[in-house]
């Protein structure tokens, strides 16, 4: 795993993103994370319910899936297993070599809440997995600050959640999960909470962090135009049973703009996803 | 000084401040001009203006009985708050120990506590320690209960994100679930502080030589009716000082923490 240092000088901010001067496309290398026949089951006899059904696909390192699909489908059951914070009923999850038992360092995580701890300013929650990690803080605190400045959060370093609005503190609760540099970000329906606005600032920085730092990347969304716009690579599911149904390629090159959602190509794919989404229901 | 359950201040000084004072006034007078008019006898019922004479003469000796009553209380509170913050630690820790004590503890609730007091005297002797105990006895439960609550209601989320960070039962305890236990821990200090006043007064009417509740029983053995108010007053101020001293403590604990 490389391990960028963060340019501060470069504010992502809400603005277009600059493509970068040989930026090279992450490498692609066979499966890094292997999801194997992967079921889930709640309950037992009449209540039993199956919120994953035998799921399987790969993701190459450095590449950026989301799993697309409506409310219930299992894709945020789906995305827990893979952190390790549910057991599979089932089937296999392996990252890299290892069977996934449980969570890993090498992963971070954004949940649909910011999920900030209240009583902490902006940077000591940024700075919470290095503090329960045990790690030296003193050593990840200039790049706590610079994640922060990266997101547009620069002079809110000592602000506490309640002083923030709610895209701000999603902000926040990505840098907290780029601050032990983890090889993955699991992302479950990070920006669904947030106003139209905010969530389209939110995007255009997840594609610049994208880019500063190839990461692999499991996206959950029921949002087809964030999917196309944020991934390399779409997955859907459907409900009953919850199952992958398709795997879609999206071709657009990287660094992508917002402006590509206004481009033909991009509102085509997004109607061909739509008429795949519906067949399935 | 008062902040509502959700944290907004009350809407106008007159609100918050002039209408419990005029409240209070209004009763006084009425006693003052009831016990005066209708001829009711000092012995049954002493005018405000006899018991606050009453009291001033009495202040030197009230002050000694003060400390004595005062400093067990302070001692029985302090140990009633530790423990039952420990315990209560101790019980989220271990969902065993939960489940094997909990049932336990609120089972003996049932009991009405202060007719065991008794007891104590006759298992700890007419000394200190058996007040202290019958008072931490009496008191703990409600901080007990409600810091265990606000230990278990912790965030779902927030224990997520610690668990996916890695984080032992103990740092979720210690990051998490404490901090924001802290409110219910307080709204439970509060009651257990009154109760610890309770337990020390009853004690003191079974066993004691010197106290607020000694006083108050050897006063009214001689039919002293306004000694007995004047120690009243003072056990109010008592009552009061300690529940202030937790309420100073809860908004410097929430302004640190939330500020």
């Amino acid at each position: 795993m490389r391990s960028d240092p963060v340019q501060p000088e470069r504010l992502a901010g809400t603005g277009p993103v600059q493509p970068e001067a040989g930026a090279v496309a992450p490498a692609m290398s066979g499966a890094y994370i292997s999801v194997r026949e992967v079921s889930k089951v709640y309950g037992r006899g009449r209540d039993r319910v199956e919120a994953v059904h035998r799921a399987s696909f790969d993701v190459p390192k450095g590449q950026f899936v989301a799993i697309l699909g409506p409310s219930g489908c299992g894709k945020s059951t789906l995305l827990m297993m893979c952190a390790g914070l549910e057991h599979v009923s089932s089937g296999r999850i392996a990252i890299g070599p290892r069977t996934v038992d449980g969570p890993s360092r090498d992963i971070g995580i954004m949940f649909q809440d910011p999920t900030l701890l209240p009583w902490k300013t902006a940077l000591q929650n940024v700075l919470f997995p290095i503090h329960i990690m045990g790690l030296r803080k003193a050593e990840h605190a200039e790049r706590a600050g610079d994640l922060l400045r990266l997101v547009g959060l620069a002079g809110f370093e000592d602000k506490k959640p309640h002083q923030l609005s709610g895209g701000m503190r999603q902000r926040v609760a990505i840098c907290r999960a780029l601050i032990s540099d983890p090889d993955i970000l699991l992302m479950d329906e990070p920006f669904s909470a947030l106003d139209a606005i905010s969530r389209d600032e939110m995007n255009v920085l997840l594609l610049d962090i994208w880019q500063r730092y190839s990461k692999t990347g499991l996206f959950v969304t029921h949002s087809i135009r964030e999917a196309v716009l944020l991934a390399d690579r779409v997955l859907v599911m459907r409900r009953r049973p919850a199952a992958v149904v398709e795997d879609i390629m999206i071709p657009f090159e990287r660094p992508r703009r917002p402006e590509l959602g206004d481009t033909r190509e991009f509102v085509e794919l997004c109607a061909m996803l739509r008429r795949h989404i519906e067949s399935q229901t | 000084m008062t902040i509502r359950a959700d944290g907004s201040r009350p809407a106008s000084v007159v609100e918050a401040v002039a209408l419990p004072v005029l409240t209070g006034l209004a009763v006084f007078a009425l006693w003052q001009f009831g016990t005066s008019s209708f001829g009711v006898s000092e012995v049954l019922l002493p005018p405000p203006t006899a018991i606050a004479a009453r009291f001033r003469d009495l202040l030197p000796t009230l002050l000694v009985h003060t400390g004595a009553t005062a400093g067990e209380i302070a001692l029985a509170s302090g140990v009633a708050l530790g423990g039952g913050a420990i315990l209560a630690g101790l019980l989220t820790l271990s969902p065993g120990l939960y489940g094997a004590l909990m049932p336990t503890i609120v089972l003996f609730q049932i009991i009405p506590k202060i007719a065991l007091a008794p007891l104590f005297v006759f298992w700890l002797g007419i000394g200190s320690p058996s007040r202290l105990v019958f008072a931490i006895f009496l008191s703990f439960f409600p901080v007990l209960v409600s810091t265990a609550a606000g230990l278990q209601l912790a965030g779902s989320e927030a224990v997520r994100l610690c668990r996916s960070l890695g984080a032992t039962r103990w740092q979720i305890l210690r990051d998490v679930r404490i901090p924001s236990a802290a409110e219910h821990f307080f709204s439970g200090a509060k009651v257990t502080v009154t109760l610890a006043v309770i337990g020390v007064i009853a004690s003191e009417f079974i066993s004691a030589k010197q106290g607020l509740g000694y006083f108050i029983l050897l006063a009214s053995s001689r039919a002293d009716t306004s000694a007995v108010f004047a120690a009243l007053t003072m056990l109010c101020i008592i009552g009061l000082g300690f529940y202030l001293c937790v309420l100073a403590a809860e908004r410097a604990v929430l302004r640190a923490l939330y500020g």
